[in-house]
């Protein structure tokens, strides 16, 4: 168990070591949900009756704002992996594989690192929003949230893992993960309330774990929950879902890498 | 007691045999080289005895323990330095070893010093806070060959550890391997398609071609075998051709004969006495020697008289190309 953690640290290290290297794409990564909550929620902004009839105060672009920030952590993390292919190709993984630490400690690593680089980058848009005038009724609960992001893009990052490691071909992953991310993303409260989904979309979307991290979000940063689902419930299921996510990476990735790439 | 012993060792990829019923034995603390064309088996071979790869049939025991049953204690006990480079590029030289001393388990206490001692050795303590993007191939090579030395494993494999290399950078690297060897006292395993490299550096060598190793021995027995001497001739196209092929057999100094078709190697002993000789048949026949050279047999002499075929040259993208389809095939 000692050694589990040990050499999971290593490769979170190696992970975070060559994130810090490659600045540049820190800044580049943020453009695209800084435009969603810039054009989206002033967009939308004409729909601030409709938010309050739900029991939202504020603005649309409050009330997206938490939308937002799991869209960044979403896509972060679900594009974490692709790494694990560059690994491969390149022999980094043989070096790993043929050294005393145990498999699914590589996928652990590479896991957790990214979901501390979704978290960063999460709460740079968080940020962004409060620059641009998203207000925060208490703001002891960004600890709370990020904890949230943290715990969510871990659940996401074993996705990606998994994807990868089983994709033999950087094409293979780009299209399974843009297959996954945007309906995942869709398919949630993000940008509209749950209560005035179609009856059927709402039902689609209770099932998406994406769901509950958005509510639970929107509640801590706005004060409102919303759609009958009681926190105690989102946490729990978030809480399974990276669970049963880290069980699966571990698994996969152990299978796989087991395999001649 | 034995570094590294293959009982029957088999690998097929589909219909394809890679490595085909191989069977030797390593002594601890002995360079031995596999030699052999690109695809002749080396790679998978190395694959296998680092737990890379199962093994289809066969037994393997690395350091005494069994490849399948005990991959772990295989790995506590081995260093593996790929073909191509496996550095991290962004990170400096001195992380990148720190990172392979975690992955290794070294002691927390004994890191630092052990990461000193190997920069030292290859000569890159003034460049390791350097980015290694910045480091020549040259460099690259030995910073991946200090990763797999600095836990000290009891075997070191080295997946064609010069290829790619300029003649000098190569021959720096041999001095490097040959240091590591006097200073640590570990097995090294390589592979090479290089003639030289495993005439330079091995104790044994092993010629692998085709899946099947061929001959196993050292590489002065190996020339010693062929006779000292070898003689290359060409002559005038001739219908006493043959005649002269057979006259020349009865000479009791040529052990061998080898004929191309603008070429005849002949491997004798006292070359000196046997070149009279051979003047003498063929103005008997009436046969026009072109040109005649004398020279002491290379590893290439002893290749080509165990396979039947000449080394292929440095063609590292045919071969990568060749490995990624056979790999392929596996996966399917």
């Amino acid at each position: 168990m000692n050694s589990l953690m040990y050499d999971t640290y290593t490769i979170f290290w190696r992970e975070l070591k060559r994130y810090k290297k490659s600045r540049s794409g820190v800044l580049i990564r943020l453009i695209q949900p800084a435009i969603w909550i810039i054009v989206v929620g002033n967009t939308f902004s004409g729909t601030q009756p409709l938010i309050q009839s739900v029991g939202f105060e504020g603005k649309y672009i409050e009330f997206m704002a938490p939308g937002v920030i799991i869209l960044t952590a979403i896509f972060t993390s679900i594009f974490g992996g692709v790494n694990t292919l560059w690994d491969r190709r390149y022999g980094f993984m043989n070096k790993a594989l043929t050294s005393p630490i145990s498999r699914s400690s590589i996928a652990l690593g590479k896991m957790s690192a990214i979901s501390l680089i979704a978290a960063m980058q999460a709460s740079l848009i968080l940020g962004i929003s409060l620059a641009i005038g998203v207000t925060f009724p208490n703001p002891i609960m960004i600890v709370p949230i990020m904890a949230i992001v943290i715990l969510f893009s871990l659940g996401f990052s074993g996705i990606s893992v998994v994807v990868a490691a089983t994709a033999k071909s950087q094409e293979t992953f780009w299209g399974v993960i843009n297959f996954l991310g945007m309906p995942l993303f869709m398919l949630s409260p993000a940008l509209f309330p749950l209560e005035l989904l179609p009856d059927w979309l709402a039902s689609v979307a209770r099932l998406n774990p994406v769901t509950y991290a958005v509510l639970l979000v929107r509640e801590m940063m706005t004060g409102v929950s919303e759609g009958g689902v009681s926190t105690i419930l989102s946490i729990g299921v978030i809480v399974v879902f990276v669970l049963i996510m880290v069980g699966l990476a571990s698994y996969v990735f152990t299978r796989e890498v087991n395999k001649p790439f | 007691m034995y570094s590294i012993e293959t009982k029957s060792l088999s690998k097929s990829f589909g219909d394809l045999k890679a490595v085909d019923d191989i069977s030797f034995n390593v002594e601890s603390g002995e360079i031995f080289g596999f030699l052999g064309p690109n695809g002749a088996g080396k790679s998978t071979t190395m694959m296998i005895l680092t737990t890379l790869l199962k093994p289809t049939s066969g037994q393997a025991l690395v350091s005494g323990f069994d490849v399948m049953t005990q991959p772990k204690k295989v790995r506590q006990n081995i260093g593996f330095v790929q073909q191509e480079s496996t550095v991290d590029e962004y990170l400096s030289g001195r992380e990148n070893l720190l990172l392979q001393a975690r992955l290794n388990h070294i002691p927390k206490e004994l890191i630092a010093q052990r990461i000193d001692e190997v920069l030292e050795l290859i000569e890159l303590s003034d460049k390791q806070n350097d980015a290694v993007v910045t480091y020549s191939g040259g460099m690259r090579k030995r910073l991946d060959i200090a990763g797999g030395l600095l836990h000290r494993p009891k075997v070191l494999f080295l997946d064609e550890p010069t290829v790619g290399l300029d003649i000098q950078t190569r021959r720096k690297i041999w001095e490097y391997i040959k240091k590591i060897h006097k200073e640590f006292d570990m097995t090294l395993f390589l592979s090479t398609h290089y003639m030289e490299e495993a005439d330079q550096l091995c104790d044994r060598i092993g010629i692998i071609d085709g899946g099947k190793i061929q001959v196993i021995d050292t590489p002065q027995n190996m020339k010693s075998a062929m006779g000292n001497e070898v003689i290359s001739l060409t002559i005038e196209n001739d219908k006493n051709e043959k005649a002269f092929l057979s006259a020349l057999e009865k000479i009791e100094l040529i052990k061998k004969i080898n004929q191309d078709p603008n070429k005849i190697t002949l491997f004798a002993s006292k070359g000196t006495e046997v070149i009279p000789k051979i003047f003498q048949i063929s103005s008997d026949l009436n046969i026009k020697i072109n040109s005649i050279s004398l020279t002491q047999p290379t590893l290439d002499d002893v290749f080509i008289s165990y396979t039947g075929h000449e080394i292929k040259g440095d063609d590292a993208g045919f071969n990568r190309k060749r490995e990624h389809a056979k790999m392929k095939r596996l996966r399917a």
